[in-house]
């Protein structure tokens, strides 16, 4: 049996009145791709949020390769390998696509990241395999068209050297074109580099040939597990999607 | 200062009488600061902006009394109300000035408000001479009760806090403008959404954020002196009372107004008087280290 | 925004050249002006250190921080008192005051540094506010009270020598923080400005490059804060922990061009000099209020200051000559 890479137990958290996510738990095995899938406002996006303790929850734990990992602040967890994408990007707006990804590279050192500031070959390699021309890797992120963007989060986290990566609504905003793309680059990337997916999406269409599982949340629980097929076509699901 | 050891038979002798003064003297107080900070915290909360020139707002209010009253004899209302209405003015100047056109950049806000500070005191200075000045108090006079003396001035100060502070509860939470002025501190975006103009409830905010601070500043002034650098402590008293108290709540904002306002008056009576500050310092770097949010906070800033 | 170009090793040699034909310009000053001119230019050169101090922290990262005269004060009465009081020699009591004000700082300010920048200015503030307080009532025996101290050993005698002074420290606190600032250190302040929940995602803990660029800062406007006083030869709580004190160091670095090193630089020079040429024909009362009218038209009009100013100016020139060849002047 495959190791889970990351266990989400029994989390609850609660936004004033509002409860967000209500004893959720769901698992990733490594080397697995799954998808998370619900309505809006059902608590994906802040299951990432936890995941990445940007926020903390109110009950429940998350572990990551067997540990429990509540305790540790943000960096320590990129640094354990967990990295994510943002719904809107959030590049580094005055830095050039080459020094956004350099950004990734750094260490957590003082001493090491003063050595760092000329082009590496290592961010250039990158910029390369994600899909960056020469011309591209110098240019800002105020003119990248929305792929594009979405392309450097994704070389950015990629340089943080992920065993896990969240991926948040990687496909709003895209022509059919920059989906392909987009998803032929998350295909091979997992291939490279050994990495496992979880994904959100609302795209369930481009989502399908890229997960192996999904699971279901509504209202911030659970409703429903399994491969993607079943899931669409079980009744609580579309109910849930779609009113009855 | 003497050692702690030597403060025990200080505070044996002082008997019962002098601990309840300081607790007067603290309620009196803190009713003062509670109004100072309340102006400010709506603009942190609703603008999401730290004003330095709020301070100003106080000076002016100061100020302005000190010349309707004082200079051209004008009745005490009338120099309240005057007092009020250019603090009124000078918040929305600093909305439309400063704030609206570097709304993205809150740093440059910080920045522009200090300048702005800087500016006001050096007009003060031109206008009226660096050399401190004194301000009649409101209501002269002072009364015993037993023991312990009350400063006419300072309770007057303490009820025309609590009035207000009430009404403005009340505004926020029974009338719709004010629920909207909450909203918006809580959730700009989901604000914006439900309808809510922010241009009006921004006026209203800095408006309101003017007048309270320069009502405060009459009562400040009275209860310390008139000179140029006078908008610096209140506004530190101000942030304390943000930091200790938290962000988006008025109860919190009374809660640690008492706070701080107690531990001044416990440390001038019973320490010194020139230490009043620090241990409000200490008090902010404790709660920054233990309990960022603040002791009410319903966001960390 | 400053140009990144040491890619090309012959970019390096430029500036090399430059930074020395500046010294030897400045080094020559002594022969050409006279001594009263020369103290303006000592004020100048303590302004940019406190300038530039301010802008490896407050420029880079973007934490506004109001506490230069907090360090410099503190600094500067460390010193004071341990030659004063303690007789202890200069060598001894001024890096003592450095690592002093080092410590201090990091105690006072590191939990707001934790926190995200808007508290971090106000309690730098409310620190210089109560020091100044303190300073004039804890045991005013050592500090001097209300009146400060006088009468302090001096480092060197003589507008010259603390003209040479004044000026090679400037220029060794430039150099160095220019080269941090440059490295891939001023990169991670750069991306804690722009987005700091953004780089601790990068792996970064940003509350550990904080504090280093909060030591920078603390550091060197101990050492300028040390130097100052005993150029000097006094130092008094009004002097030291002053708003318009701050409000020059601070206007210093705006006007010349924040997040550059070098602008608080020019910044200090046309601000010490404008006030002197001023001098005759504004008085006392009336600096203040046009020193904060210009301040607030610069910052709000030409909020990227002069150096920026300059620097776009000679891109255009050398835009302009180059026409018809392919420039990029956004580079890095």
């Amino acid at each position: 049996m495959t190791a889970k890479l990351l266990e989400f137990k029994s989390i609850t958290k609660t936004f004033g009145g509002i409860c967000a996510l209500l004893n959720l738990s769901f698992h990733v095995d490594e080397g697995e791709s799954l998808g998370l899938i619900g309505p809006n406002g059902a608590g994906k996006t802040t299951s990432f949020n936890l995941i990445m303790r940007e926020l903390k929850q109110d009950k429940g734990e998350i572990y990551f390769k067997g540990h429990e990992i509540s305790n540790f602040p943000t960096h320590e967890r990129v640094k354990m390998g967990i990295s994510r994408t943002y719904q809107i990007p959030r590049p580094f707006n005055e830095m050039t696509v080459t020094k956004n990804i350099r950004i990734g590279l750094m260490p957590d050192e003082i001493l090491r990241v003063m050595n760092m500031n000329s082009d590496s070959k290592k961010e250039i390699d990158i910029a390369k395999n994600i899909g960056f021309s020469e011309k591209q890797r110098l240019v800002f992120p105020n003119e990248l068209p929305m792929g594009d963007l979405r392309r450097l989060e994704l070389a950015r986290t990629i340089a943080t050297n992920p065993k896990l990566l969240l991926l948040d609504e990687v496909f709003a905003g895209l022509t059919a074109g920059e989906i392909t793309e987009l998803s032929n680059l998350l295909k091979k990337k997992r291939v490279e580099d050994g990495l496992t997916y979880i994904i959100v999406s609302h795209d369930l269409k481009s989502l399908a040939p890229l997960v192996d599982r999904v699971v279901v949340v509504n209202f911030g629980e659970v409703i429903a597990e399994g491969a993607f097929e079943e899931v669409i076509a079980d009744k609580h699901v579309k109910k849930a999607y779609l009113g009855t | 200062m003497n050692s702690l050891l030597e403060l025990i038979p200080s505070i044996v002798n002082l008997g019962i009488s002098m601990i309840i003064q300081v607790v007067l003297q603290g309620f009196l107080i803190s009713g003062l600061y509670a109004l100072i900070a309340v102006g400010f915290t709506l603009i942190f909360s609703v603008g999401r902006v730290m004003n330095l020139a709020y301070g100003i707002y106080i000076m002016l209010g100061g100020y302005t009394y000190y010349t309707l009253f004082q200079v051209l004899e004008f009745s005490k209302v009338i120099s309240l109300l005057g007092a009020v209405m250019v603090g009124i003015l000078f918040g929305i100047i600093t909305y439309y000035g400063i704030v609206k056109r570097l709304l993205n950049n809150p740093i440059a806000v910080e920045i522009s408000t200090l300048i702005l500070a800087v500016v006001m005191q050096a007009v003060i200075i031109l206008l009226f001479s660096p050399a401190p000045k004194a301000i009649w108090p409101i209501i002269s006079g002072t009364t015993r009760v037993g023991d312990i003396l009350v400063t006419w001035n300072i309770f007057f100060a303490m009820v025309t806090s609590w009035v207000v502070l009430g009404a403005l509860l009340v505004f926020i939470k029974k009338t719709q403008l004010g629920r909207a002025i909450m909203a918006v501190s809580m959730d700009p975006k989901g604000a914006l959404l439900s309808g809510v103009d922010p241009e009006r409830i921004n006026i209203l905010v800095w408006g309101l954020s003017g007048a309270l601070g320069a009502l405060a500043g009459v009562f400040f002034a009275s209860y310390t002196q008139l000179d140029p650098t006078m908008w610096v402590t209140p506004l530190i008293t101000a942030v304390a009372v943000v930091i200790i108290g938290g962000v988006g709540s008025i109860i919190g904002s009374l809660v640690a107004a008492h706070i701080v306002g107690f531990m001044e008056t416990i440390t001038t009576t019973l320490i010194a008087p020139e230490l009043r500050g620090v241990f409000t310092l200490i008090l902010i770097i404790l709660i920054l280290v233990v309990l960022p949010k603040g002791l009410f906070g319903k966001a960390e800033l | 925004m400053v140009k990144q170009n040491y890619k090309n090793g012959g970019v390096l040699k430029k500036s090399i050249i430059w930074w020395l034909l500046f010294a030897v310009l400045m080094s020559s000053l002594p022969m050409a002006f006279s001594l009263g001119t020369l103290r303006i230019f000592i004020f100048a050169n303590f302004i940019a250190i406190f300038a530039m101090s301010w802008d490896i922290l407050s420029g880079y990262t973007g934490y506004v921080s109001f506490g230069q005269p907090f360090f410099i004060g503190i600094a500067g009465y460390a010193s004071a008192i341990l030659t004063s009081h303690y007789a202890l020699p200069l060598y001894v009591s001024m890096p003592v005051a450095v690592v002093l004000t080092m410590v201090a700082g990091t105690l006072f300010f590191l939990p707001a540094l934790r926190t995200k920048g808007t508290y971090f200015a106000m309690v730098t503030l409310a620190f210089m506010e109560v020091t100044y307080h303190l300073v004039q009532v804890v045991k005013p025996g050592i500090t001097g009270g209300s009146r400060g101290i006088t009468g302090l050993p001096l480092l060197v005698t003589g507008a010259v020598a603390n003209y040479y002074l004044s000026f090679f420290s400037m220029l060794l606190v430039a150099i160095c923080l220019l080269a941090i600032g440059k490295s891939g250190i001023g990169t991670v302040f750069d991306a804690i400005r722009m987005d700091e929940d953004a780089v601790k995602s990068s792996g970064l803990n940003t509350t550990k490059f904080k504090l280093f660029a909060f030591m920078l800062s603390a550091s060197v406007a101990g050492i300028g804060g040390v130097l100052y006083t005993h150029y000097l030869g006094s130092i008094s709580p009004r002097g030291m922990f002053d708003i318009n004190f701050l409000f020059t160091i601070l206007i210093a670095a705006l006007i010349g061009g924040e997040r550059s090193i070098i602008g608080p630089i020019i910044g200090a020079y046309f601000l010490t000099f404008l006030l002197e040429l001023l001098r005759p024909y504004i008085p006392g009362s009336w600096r203040y209020l046009f020193y904060g009218m210009t301040a607030l038209v610069v910052y709000n009009y030409f909020p990227k200051g002069l150096y920026t100013m300059i620097t776009a100016a000679g891109d255009r020139i050398r835009s302009g000559m180059k026409r018809g060849e392919q420039y990029d002047s956004k580079a890095s």
